[in-house]
């Protein structure tokens, strides 16, 4: 019996999907959850340039890097995260001119040891979006 | 009475046999999953999971019989990638549910409404954090591709 016991205590230690919600961020504007923690993981999805408050994109790149990595910072501090944690960010630009301008903002947020990254130029992003950025975090 | 000390031996030893899974964690276990039509010489797998976590490579909209690009709109391509990924997922001993991070890239930024539809047919509860773009050219152009996170 003993044995039954630890089985299901370690089955479901594993299992624990935990879906994070946050006013602090925009809302999904699809069928996704804004991040998804699992096994002390925590898989940020990815951010658009979207006031919280008033619903609406920001403008320019400069601005629209800050509000994405705000909406990051929101995240990350709801589950209980921070900036420091974050160990794999991917920021999908829709122009690569951008390059240098969202750097400028990003090196703010992420000022020390930054998490490894990935930078794309795409062909198109929702909402007409200059930049998403998309987050993985350990604890 | 007979079976009955004979299944609560076998929950111990199921007990212990995870307890022990758990405390060697030192060496990672990495499997390969594969499938039945996976051709030879492709430099990927379809799926590799390590630590109760499986990473499963971009699916697009496949037949798994024919092993070409199916006929049809984002409607039927993005239905056939799903129901790909979804093969690949409980293939590995996963189901969707387990599923924690979806990346979806799609031809046409336009194909974002009509995506999300069927997605959420296969996703109707508690759904994985995702990320979606257009990019500029998918494999075999493939109108849509969906790799996927999930652990269990």
């Amino acid at each position: 019996m003993k044995g039954e016991k630890i089985f299901t205590i370690s089955i479901n230690k594993l299992n624990t999907k935990k879906l994070i919600k946050t006013s602090n961020a925009p809302s999904a504007i699809g069928p996704y959850s804004q991040a998804v923690e699992i096994n002390g993981t925590l898989y940020i999805s990815g951010q658009l340039p979207v006031d919280p408050v008033t619903g609406k994109l920001t403008e320019g790149i400069a601005e629209q890097t800050s509000q994405v990595l705000m909406n990051i910072g929101a995240i990350l501090k709801d589950a209980g995260y921070n900036f420091s944690d974050v160990v794999k960010s991917t920021c999908f630009l829709s122009d690569i001119n951008n390059f240098k301008a969202m750097n400028v903002v990003y090196a703010r947020y992420y000022s020390e040891n930054p998490p490894a990254r990935a930078t794309i130029a795409v062909k198109d992003l929702p909402l007409g979006a200059l930049i998403e950025i998309e987050t993985i975090a350990v604890k | 009475m007979k079976n009955y000390f004979a299944i609560l031996f076998m929950i111990t030893l199921l007990g212990s046999y995870a307890c022990k899974t758990e405390e060697k964690e030192e060496k990672t276990d990495r499997r390969v999953i594969t499938l039945e039509n996976t051709p030879a010489k492709r430099p990927y797998s379809p799926a590799v999971e390590a630590e109760n976590t499986l990473y499963v490579s971009g699916q697009i909209a496949i037949d798994q019989s024919t092993g070409k690009l199916i006929d049809g709109g984002i409607d039927e391509q993005t239905r056939q990638t799903l129901k790909n990924l979804k093969n690949v997922i409980e293939k590995a001993g996963y189901v969707m549910d387990n599923a924690v991070k979806c990346t979806v890239l799609l031809s046409d930024i336009a194909f974002y409404t009509t995506v999300n539809q069927i997605y959420m047919e296969f996703f109707p509860k508690d759904p994985p954090a995702r990320m979606a773009f257009a990019v500029k050219d998918l494999p075999l152009g493939a109108l849509i591709e969906i790799d996927a996170i999930v652990v269990k």
